[in-house]
């Protein structure tokens, strides 16, 4: 099954379930509204209203402070191609939780779960990670204001 | 020129005050210019955001892109970067920016010390400990910002960070 870009409150239970490795109780969670922070916190950027959930093939990553990104091609419906980034946490977080710059590959076909960009461009907050082998990591930062939505290992 | 211009407004600011202090205690009659959100988003930011840039990797298909200033006057850029990020500790620290407790104090220290250690990292021409210092300058603004930014004071108004 191929994933589209999908807002996850458009997403039903049975499709979750078929999509591997995905948690469905956990993408479900529609949490609470972010704080709203500051320049960089999560509220600043992205909507803790707009779930999404992506599957692409990772095109270009930016392994850089503040925040990794992690660029995805995703297949539409329609079988058009779209470009989409997606912020991770900073490197050393994310080296922390076992990904460094070379962990996943180019061309790699991943799914993300996170929130998208409150101007509505194709840029998203990512939470989780899942790789095609079902190994699924946070790959967010802790205490940004993003939601609690339970992808956070750390609580915060 | 216009890094160097303003490094050098900055120190003049903080080395004068810092004089003064020594002297005259709590009463020196500093006349701050902006408020704290100008001075994050006018000051801070833009040193920051350079800094930030200056270091990392870019992987494509095409290959793995190493970010590091190239020039000589890049290297000078990023080291003016630097002192601006380390001098806006001490902006944070004048009496009329400073907030009660030893939370402010430590974490204007923080952002001193990490710009101090981008300003060695660029001066060593040493880009991956100018990645580090940006770690540790993103998780001295995380850390300030957990403790002082609440939604209700955020607006440009009340010149919160």
């Amino acid at each position: 099954m191929n994933l589209k870009t999908m807002p996850l409150k458009q997403v039903s239970l049975k499709s979750l379930l078929a999509v591997a490795g995905l948690a469905a109780a956990a993408v479900l969670t529609v949490s609470l509204p972010a704080q709203l922070n500051a320049h960089h916190a999560f509220g600043a950027e992205f909507d803790a209203n707009s779930p999404l959930l992506l599957r692409g093939s990772v095109t270009k990553i930016e392994w850089v402070n503040p925040h990794a990104w992690f660029h995805i091609e995703v297949t539409k419906e329609d079988g058009t191609p779209e470009a989409w980034r997606i912020e991770g946490g900073t490197p050393n977080t994310l080296l922390r939780r076992g990904i460094n710059k070379r962990s996943i590959a180019i061309g790699t076909e991943i799914i993300v779960e996170g929130y998208q960009a409150k101007d509505r461009s194709n840029s998203a907050n990512g939470r989780n990670i899942t790789l095609a082998n079902g190994k699924k990591m946070f790959m967010g930062s802790s205490g940004t204001g993003a939601p609690d939505d339970g992808a956070d290992p750390s609580g915060q | 020129m216009k890094h160097l211009k303003l490094v050098l407004i900055l120190f003049s600011l903080t080395a004068c005050g810092q004089g003064e202090q020594a002297q005259q205690s709590t009463s020196i009659p500093f006349k701050a210019s902006g408020d704290m959100k100008q001075t994050m988003e006018w000051v801070l930011d833009p040193a920051a955001d350079h800094l930030w840039g200056s270091s990392g990797s870019i992987i494509t298909a095409e290959g793995t892109k190493e970010l590091a200033p190239t020039t000589e006057e890049e290297w000078m850029a990023v080291r003016h970067s630097a002192l601006v990020v380390a001098e806006t500790g001490n902006l944070l620290l004048m009496p009329s920016r400073t907030r009660e407790g030893a939370a402010w104090q430590e974490m204007s220290l923080g952002l001193i010390e990490a710009g101090l250690l981008a300003e060695a990292a660029a001066k060593a021409r040493d880009s991956e400990a100018l990645f580090e210092a940006g770690a540790q300058l993103y998780r001295v603004c995380k850390s300030c910002h957990g403790v002082y930014i609440h939604e209700s004071d955020s607006s440009p108004e009340t010149g919160s960070p």
